[in-house]
């Protein structure tokens, strides 16, 4: 297995789609870091307090971890699922693509070995770009922005139901929590699509249908219309990684819906390997 | 085999961790052990759904809200959208003569809020208006007991329309009350039509999530959200109601929206708080 894996992730360091993801999300972090100053100089220049007596934007809200907060916020639910998805997507049906998938399978190695030894690499993957992408952004936020605590209000990110505080030492290391609870969310659509891997023959297909369907439900999910069914969108269980981002964290909460996305993941890792073991390999 | 088991070990496992760890909806009364300087407050907008031809208070109704009021016997009350002196005055006659109450200026608006005090508070009760720009919110002063501490309750109604507008009139309402001297206890009661809650990952009811964002948290600069667990207040499972009130000074021992209590076509229920002092 140890063998499998050490293959697999030799692939995936030769291949070019995850440098990609790397660049891509360094590209994201200039974009909001350009968004983000703006926004700040524009809301501490005293206008806002002009119009209202009160604002919360003051200069010790907009500070690096602040910084970081949004940037992670927009990009687990939008962006780095994209990448997760190429990565899972691609594991099988890309093999079959490449005509590589029947040299593999008629090594001496069982096809269960195979296909969990490729979901570790897409694990290794996931949790490699939360962590850069949460480092990049306290670094960036670091030196551009600002340190300072992390103050959390009501409404915009709708993560707090009051206004709360996290004290700068504390934050740090819920970043690093997020890195953990981010990745083990993120495996739910990576397990979706390493399913379609098997089925579909072509990986754009087995990625595009992931994100087609992961897409669709966190969109109705934020679409009050359909509020009696979004506790039943794998979707709204990923939502728990950002329970380790409030200042206290909801433990009974985030057990419950990371059991879920464990039951998301297990099941369909599961029927990936019993679908992949009966699967007549013809190309 | 083994990872086939295991993999269906892990299944199993997750699905019952999931199954012991679900959340439980508690949307009943919060209540706990009652002080003996306890004050009753209640808030409810007495208006109908926009659909109805006349939104403001309907006088039929009246004698509804009358049974309410006095089956909870709140200390005061913080009634909004009535149409004018007119319903007050029905509304204090249906209550059995056991309330006085003072109704705000109109202003531009076209309804009125009101504010209700037990009759048993002792003489000095001084009614307001709170101004805001071209809108006003009805406050009352008033002391239950001689070794109480003096109480003030504003009846806010914020727009409905428009994020800013409500920032700008929430500002005002909360600067008036920091305006009042120190000893008394202010509660500010009423529909603010703010919806903050992590409930709704998209609210569809607001202009400007930001604006509301805004002036919840200057609300609770200074006042504890005492209804908020007691859940929805409106239809449309929207929590826009609110009694706020110095967390520091008061315990609360108990809040309740009162589903019950609606009736024809009214879109809000009561929020009851008693808290002790």
């Amino acid at each position: 297995m140890i063998t499998l894996i050490r293959i697999e992730l030799w692939k995936l360091l030769r291949s070019k789609a995850f440098y990609l993801s790397f660049a891509a999300l360094s590209g994201f972090v200039v974009l909001m870091l350009w968004g983000f100053y703006s926004y700040a100089r524009q809301k501490t220049s005293g206008l806002a307090t002009e119009q209202f007596r009160y604002t919360y934007e003051s200069r010790s809200y907009f500070n690096g971890l602040t910084f970081t907060l949004y940037s992670l916020m927009f990009a687990f639910s939008l962006v780095i699922p994209i990448f997760v998805t190429m990565t899972a997507g691609g594991q099988i049906a890309g093999e079959r693509r490449a005509g590589t998938l029947r040299m593999i399978c008629i090594r001496p190695v069982s096809r269960v070995s195979l296909v969990v030894a490729k979901f570790v690499v897409v694990i290794i993957h996931t949790y490699l770009l939360l962590a850069f992408f949460i480092g990049l952004n306290l670094l960036v936020g670091l030196l551009f922005v600002g340190w300072g605590n992390l103050e959390l209000y009501p409404g915009p990110l709708n993560l707090v139901d009051a206004p709360g505080q996290i004290l700068r030492d504390d934050a740090l290391w819920r970043f690093c929590y997020a890195s953990f609870s981010g990745t083990w969310a993120l495996l739910v659509v990576a397990a979706i699509a390493m399913l379609l891997s098997i089925c579909f023959d072509n990986p754009v297909t087995a990625v595009s249908a992931t994100l087609a369907a992961y897409l669709t439900l966190y969109i109705l999910g934020r679409i009050e219309f359909f509020e009696t069914l979004r506790p039943y969108f794998f979707s709204t269980d990923m939502d728990f990684w950002r329970d380790v981002l409030k200042p206290d964290i909801p433990w009974p909460d985030l057990y419950h819906h990371a059991a879920t996305c464990g039951a998301y993941i297990f099941g369909l890792l599961l029927t990936a390997v019993l679908v992949f073991e009966r699967k007549d390999i013809t190309s | 085999m083994w990872i086939k088991l295991a993999l269906a070990v892990l299944f199993t496992g997750s699905l019952l961790v999931a199954f012991a760890t679900r959340p439980h909806v508690e949307r009943t009364a919060r209540q706990r052990g009652s002080t003996q300087k306890s004050l009753r407050l209640l808030s409810w907008n007495v208006g109908n759904g926009d659909l109805e031809a006349e939104t403001r208070a309907h006088t039929e109704d009246l004698p509804a809200v009358a049974r309410v009021i006095l089956a909870n016997n709140p200390d005061a009350v913080a009634l909004q959208e009535l149409t004018g002196e007119d319903q007050l005055k029905q509304l204090l006659a249906q209550l059995e003569n056991r309330y006085r109450g003072f109704v705000s200026s109109r202003g531009l608006s076209d309804r009125v809020e009101a504010v209700l005090i037990r009759r048993e508070a002792l003489t000095g009760t001084v009614f307001n208006d709170v101004p805001s720009g071209n809108r006003f919110a009805a406050a009352a002063s008033f002391r239950l007991q001689d070794d109480w501490p003096a109480i003030v309750i504003v009846s806010a109604h914020a727009d409905a329309f428009n994020a800013a507008t409500r920032r700008r009139f929430i500002g005002d309402v909360v600067d008036w009350t920091r305006r009042r001297k120190n000893d008394q206890i202010t509660f500010l009661a009423g529909d603010f039509n703010l919806e903050v809650g992590t409930r709704n990952p998209n609210n569809l009811f607001t202009d400007d999530a930001k604006h509301d964002s805004e002036s919840y948290a200057y609300l609770l600069k200074f006042f504890a959200d005492l209804g908020r667990e007691a859940g929805e207040t409106s239809v449309n499972d929207r929590r826009i109601d609110y009694i706020f009130g110095p967390g520091s000074k008061v315990k609360l021992n108990r809040a309740e929206v009162l589903r019950e209590a609606a009736v024809g076509h009214m879109d809000h229920w009561p929020l009851l708080v008693e808290v002790g002092l």
